[in-house]
């Protein structure tokens, strides 16, 4: 997995995936999908978004509903991982199974460390996140699992070939 | 060994491959869900990759979200859904029959000591009848139905313990509530919560629905009974016999926590704006008026709900400031609620009843909120913007309290004062 390289968006805990993307939103339109990410919350972030931004984030991101049209709005808009103190377990299966890198702070008290604008660099294989001002923020090494699906580019590239193309 | 806990015992029994990663174990499920909203996401790639469904006796799915649909757009996505499990050959594709989770527990599919994924949170509901039940997101949902199988943590077990004697105006809601007031929205993060039913009458069947329901509220992957004669005769109506296995744990389980919780003191609750966790008791609520009241949801839409919404609603009208919405959670609970003349009740009063689905739950239709709305809702969420507009503003409670509060237009601390009852 590279390297990726952008601004920090800084929310606080628990914030659910009809905050991340309204209802309103769910389509199997992308351009729909894209425009929805954190509407209600403030209609002015998904425009200023730029591909390899980085969203930073309080505990339990994610909680709510598995509509896997948060994590497609995410990437969508290019953003390029997730660091939080800890996730809400669909939206880290969801987001690990497309290949949106979700990594957790070794020190949860690193969250206070960080602003919205701030320019950073994660590292998801190292497990670190560098700041502009060259701090480096160690984050929670992802295991073996979560590994070999970001080696693969995502669950759907490990399907066994038992179940692959029909003739 | 050490004792195992509900969870342990059915993900051991379910295991496939041991040579997994540690932490990560491959498992074989009973049952696969699906919803049109969730499903939909992923019957592009599902073809693109040329798949197959591993076993289509072992899926359920149903048209929840938009049944019917509202808008164009809605019915291209619900058609696409429809058309994906008719190539499919699904046999049990529910068509406008009602809430998926609702669906669930009422088909064969679901048994106790089942494990059972669905592309929707609320799937966990199926605890409520001792399965181990968890929700994914479609790409789970897609690998699951293509190989019969799927990746799992092994949960730590918080064990919550109910004793003494629920008072007849609460219910499960309010147990739930008193829950979430406890564990907060992260409390059960990653956790299987387990719950032991050694209260004085037992709480009755929709009342356990309605806690497994929500447990995903505080973050849990599993909301799971520990079976007993309730769940023994809710299996035997359904099913004429018990199909399933009733695991339950050791006597020496290992539980990260236990939480005792005496029901006798338990009286209604409520949780605020914009959050589940945001709970108080009714009678330290500061009165606010409310536009809308909707019973509904997977969580509180059942046959007991709509017993106590009729029973507080015969010979009394809606307040006249209140939008009143009902929705049964099936059309068997519909059905239900005809026969037993509570449809009737409730539309007397004012109230509407609507088709089964998941309504105005999701924003989806059928009542949704604008900007000064406020709403009583039965449903499972109040995060902000979820039920329409981002100003709009949720109150979750039960059923009972979601009625009187219609009633009085209002939900207000003496709600259960002055109606003359208890």
């Amino acid at each position: 997995m590279t390297v990726i390289g952008g601004r920090v968006w800084l929310f606080g805990d628990d914030l659910n995936t009809d905050v991340i993307h309204p209802p309103a939103f769910y389509s199997l339109d992308p351009d729909k999908v894209r425009r929805g990410l954190f509407h209600g919350y403030d209609p002015d972030i998904q425009p200023n978004i730029r591909p390899g931004d980085v969203v930073v984030a309080g505990r339990n991101f994610g909680c709510g509903s598995s509509r896997e049209t948060s994590i497609r709005a995410i990437k969508l808009n290019g953003i390029g991982a997730v660091i939080a103190v800890d996730f809400a377990r669909i939206f880290f299966r969801n987001a690990t199974n497309n290949g949106l890198p979700c990594l957790t702070f070794a020190d949860a008290d690193d969250l206070a460390r960080l602003r919205t604008g701030q320019r950073v660099r994660v590292h998801p294989e190292e497990a670190t996140l560098r700041t502009e001002e060259d701090e480096t923020i160690p984050l929670t090494p992802p295991g073996e699992f979560v590994r070999r699906i970001w080696a693969a580019g995502g669950l759907l590239e490990l399907l066994p070939r038992a179940n692959a193309p029909r003739p | 060994m050490t004792g195992r806990t509900i969870s342990d015992k059915v993900i051991d029994a379910h295991t496939c491959d041991e040579n997994d990663t540690s932490l990560y174990r491959r498992v074989n499920v009973d049952a696969v869900l699906g919803h049109d909203a969730t499903t939909a996401l992923l019957i592009d790639d599902f073809e693109r990759h040329g798949l197959s469904i591993w076993d289509r006796d072992r899926v359920l799915l149903a048209n929840d979200h938009f049944s019917p649909p509202a808008t164009a757009e809605r019915a291209d996505i619900s058609n696409r859904f429809l058309s994906f499990a008719r190539e499919q050959a699904v046999p049990n594709l529910m068509l406008d029959r009602g809430i998926c989770h609702q669906l669930l527990v009422e088909h064969r599919l679901c048994q106790a000591g089942g494990l059972i994924v669905g592309a929707d949170s609320h799937t966990i509901m199926a605890g409520g009848i001792g399965a181990c039940a968890t929700g994914m997101g479609a790409t789970d949902i897609l690998f699951t139905l293509a190989t019969g199988t799927t990746w799992m943590r092994r949960p730590e077990t918080i064990a919550v313990r109910f004793r003494g004697t629920l008072p007849t105006q609460s219910g499960g809601r309010d147990v739930v509530l008193a829950l979430l007031g406890i564990l907060g929205e992260s409390g059960g993060q990653y956790r299987s919560l387990e719950f032991h039913d050694d209260s004085g009458t037992r709480l009755c069947q929709d009342d356990r629905f309605a806690i497994a329901n929500m447990a995903v509220e505080i973050g849990a992957k599993f909301g799971v009974f520990v079976p007993d004669e309730v769940t023994v005769d809710y299996y035997v109506k359904r099913d004429g016999e018990l199909l399933g296995t009733l695991v339950r744990p050791d006597a020496d389980a290992r539980y990260e926590r236990v939480i005792d919780l005496d029901l006798s003191a338990l009286d209604p609750r409520v949780a605020k704006p914009w959050s589940p966790a945001n709970v108080v008791p009714l009678r330290e609520l500061e009165p606010v008026r409310i536009t809308t009241a909707f019973l509904g949801s997977c969580a509180s839409g059942r046959l007991s709900d709509l017993r106590d919404a009729a029973a507080e609603l015969t010979d009394r009208k809606v307040h006249p400031g209140v939008r009143f919405v009902v929705i049964p959670a099936s059309v068997e609970v519909f059905k239900q609620a005809l026969r037993a003349g509570y449809v009737e009740t409730l539309t007397e009063a004012g109230a509407i009843v609507n088709h089964s689905s998941c309504g105005a739950c999701g924003g989806i239709d059928k009542g949704v909120l604008g900007a000064d709305d406020v709403c009583v809702s039965s449903s499972n969420r109040n995060f902000r913007g979820r039920m329409g507009h981002w100003d709009s503003r949720t109150y979750l409670a039960s059923a009972r309290t979601v009625a009187r509060a219609a009633v009085r237009g209002a939900l207000t601390p003496d709600l259960y004062r002055d109606q003359g009852d208890e």
